[in-house]
């Protein structure tokens, strides 16, 4: 097993209790999504006061709601179409929120570079996430790149326990730029196959 | 690409061109050396607006240039 897998088993124990729990208590998985976003724009508040370590305690609890609401949802039998669609437009918010809070920090304190590259990686982070699902109206598939919306929660994260979040920002911008580079190559590569096939 | 790239091109591609999924050793080695960016590397070589100091790096070259 690898590190990352062993760590994945670790945090998903406690996290199969609060699951059991919101299926005994019938929370539907909708208002799970909906609290999650709430938290997460607390998150972002305390970012934008500085106060790191109090945003990564709020972005934990925040992110438990984000993670455990579609596990909920098949346990509870409530999957649906709309639940999905929710979901994702719920994490974009959620998503934006806490780059908003850092601009908002970065700007307060005068500091432009900084303000500059936290919208860009902003700007590629929500592209990740566009390209796919536009590539994915177009080809069966498109799960290529590394940074995805779990790897970049989970960067928040350590960059606001240990106050490293200007590091954190260039890797999530470099990362999402690479990630959207590869979802656009791997779309023009399947759609040229399918046209020459189609050809052929 | 494939056919004629060299180990070290190929290794490069691979990275860029992310297809591994989450808990292989390929992403075991890119969590290692994101995380490794972001706590040696010095906060005064990025100009951290919130963090300040050398860092690991910064210290050991300190050491090694005393």
């Amino acid at each position: 097993m690898t590190v990352t897998g062993l760590i994945g088993r670790i945090c998903m124990l406690p996290l199969r209790l609060i699951i059991s729990a919101c299926v005994a208590l019938r929370i539907h998985p909708n208002i799970l999504t909906f609290v999650g976003v709430l938290i997460n724009i607390a998150a972002a508040w305390a970012l934008a006061l500085g106060k790191f370590f109090t945003a990564g305690v709020i972005m934990v609890i925040a992110n438990i709601f984000d993670f455990i609401d579609g596990k909920v949802a098949i346990e509870m039998g409530a999957v649906s179409a709309f639940g999905g669609f929710w979901d994702s437009v719920i994490d974009r918010f959620s998503d934006i929120s806490l780059f908003i809070g850092l601009i908002y920090l970065y700007s307060q304190l005068g500091r432009t570079d900084y303000v500059m590259i936290t919208a860009l990686a902003m700007m590629f982070a929500i592209m990740t996430s566009y390209t796919r699902a536009r590539a994915e109206s177009l080809i069966a598939k498109c799960k290529v790149g590394f940074m995805e919306r779990p790897e970049r929660i989970v960067l928040f994260m350590i960059g606001a326990f240990t106050n490293r979040m200007a590091a954190v920002m260039w890797v999530i911008g470099v990362l999402s730029v690479f990630t959207v580079a590869d979802r656009i190559i791997l779309t023009y590569r399947e759609l040229r196959d399918t046209r020459r096939e189609a050809v052929v | 690409m494939k056919q004629v790239a060299t180990l070290p091109a190929r290794i490069l591609w691979n990275a860029f061109f992310w297809t591994y999924e989450r808990a292989t050793w390929q992403y075991d080695v890119m969590v290692v050396t994101i995380l490794a960016f972001v706590w040696l590397t010095p906060p005064d070589w990025l100009r951290d607006p919130m963090a300040s100091g050398d860092g690991p790096i910064g210290w050991l070259l300190r050491r090694l240039a005393e």
